[in-house]
């Protein structure tokens, strides 16, 4: 691209009309060329600060959308997400605590989907017993930090999305650091511990939680709205839980994650939580779902 | 009278034969019923019943449909 040009200029002279899901046509900015526009703009004054690609990259996606140009790598959303609700992802914050079995499937969907500013904090590493189910958990990442291998994730599947790693277990005074700025917060920690904290900390913070949990091939997925009663008031943080007996195998957990993403997209993107007071209550043995004023 | 019970996870082992159709005594509340099944009240953290929150001295009612459940927090 000539200098000249400016950015939404350019943006215009290399989208291309393409055909929606729905069969309906719209300008679809290739994916390419997103990241030839990001590497130019990497060079301009002014952007040599923290992940200069990673923040150009999505000034690129979000330049597109505001012209009603899609980013070729969101086509896929295009009917679920709106060009609107598409820009209100890019340009939101999750607090996403925990990255092991839900952590990680929650992340790669929120990453996918261009949820823009994710920090996410988790302390462990891995281990051998996560392979079951932990999308982080690789023959490589055993043994490193699960925040590393996360960060690692991200700029494989994302690279427009603005991550923050911590890791570090997070008490609850480290929640309330972690919590700010958020627009939501994500419950994706294991064990009954520590969720009463962050629980307590996301209503402090005024933020919506997103919490999930499972046992062997049952789980639930619950928003708490501020002040609000949630899971981690019924089942408190000493109670003998059982995933201790039934384990944590692959298909509930991955569930549980799908179900919390789906719910927190529906949040950041400015929709009434489906889950407000309530906990969607499942079982993969006998495939039945319910769902559980509280 | 019947229920359909449902117990989920850790408590599923507790489950009688024919608990979709589970006869129970007029009057009887949830401890009752917990009692009779042998769960002990520990474990029970949840109880939902018609898919709202109830406490264990609620009443159950011909064709209610029953959940019990434990604490789960695995991820």
């Amino acid at each position: 691209m000539p200098l000249s040009l400016t950015l939404d200029e350019s943006i215009r002279a290399l989208a291309r009309a393409d055909t929606r899901p729905d069969g309906g046509q719209c300008q679809v900015l290739p994916y390419f060329a997103v990241q030839d526009l990001a590497r130019g703009l990497g060079r301009s004054p002014g952007n040599g600060k923290g992940h200069p690609h990673s923040k150009a990259m999505a000034r690129v996606e979000l330049a597109a959308l505001e012209l009603g140009i899609l980013p070729e790598r969101y086509q896929r959303n295009s009917t679920t997400y709106s060009f609107t609700e598409q820009i209100r992802l890019l340009t939101s914050r999750v607090a996403l605590i925990g990255l092991g079995g839900l952590g990680g499937h929650a992340l790669e969907i929120l990453a996918r989907t261009g949820v823009g500013h994710i920090c996410a904090a988790d302390g462990d590493e891995f281990q051998p017993s996560n392979l079951n189910r932990q999308l982080l958990c690789t023959r490589r990442s055993i043994s490193g930090y699960k925040a590393a291998a996360a960060a690692a994730r991200v700029q494989q599947v994302n690279p427009a999305v603005d991550f923050e790693p911590v890791a570090a277990y997070l008490d609850e005074e480290l929640m309330e650091r972690f919590l700010v700025g958020a627009d939501l917060a994500v419950d994706a920690l294991g064990g009954l511990k520590d969720r009463p904290a962050l629980l307590h900390q996301a209503a402090r913070a005024g933020i919506p939680l997103v919490t999930a949990a499972v046992a062997g091939q049952a789980g639930y997925v619950a928003t708490v709205l501020p002040g609000a009663k949630g899971p981690s008031d019924i089942f408190g943080a000493d109670s003998e839980a059982a995933e201790n007996t039934l384990g944590t195998p692959a298909p509930a957990v991955v569930a549980a994650a799908a179900l919390m993403s789906a719910e927190a997209l529906n949040i950041l993107c400015g929709r009434e939580p489906r889950l407000a007071g309530a906990m969607l209550v499942f079982d993969l043995e006998g495939m039945s779902f319910e769902r559980v004023s509280l | 009278m019947h229920i359909a019970l449902k117990c989920f996870a850790t408590l599923s082992r507790f489950t009688p034969p024919e608990a979709e159709a589970f006869a129970i005594e007029p009057g009887e509340t949830v401890a009752d019923l917990v009692k009779r099944l042998g769960i002990p009240p520990a474990d029970l953290k949840l109880v939902f019943i018609n898919g709202a929150h109830v406490e264990p001295d609620a009443k159950l009612a011909d064709g209610d449909r029953v959940g019990l459940f434990p604490a789960v927090g695995g991820g």
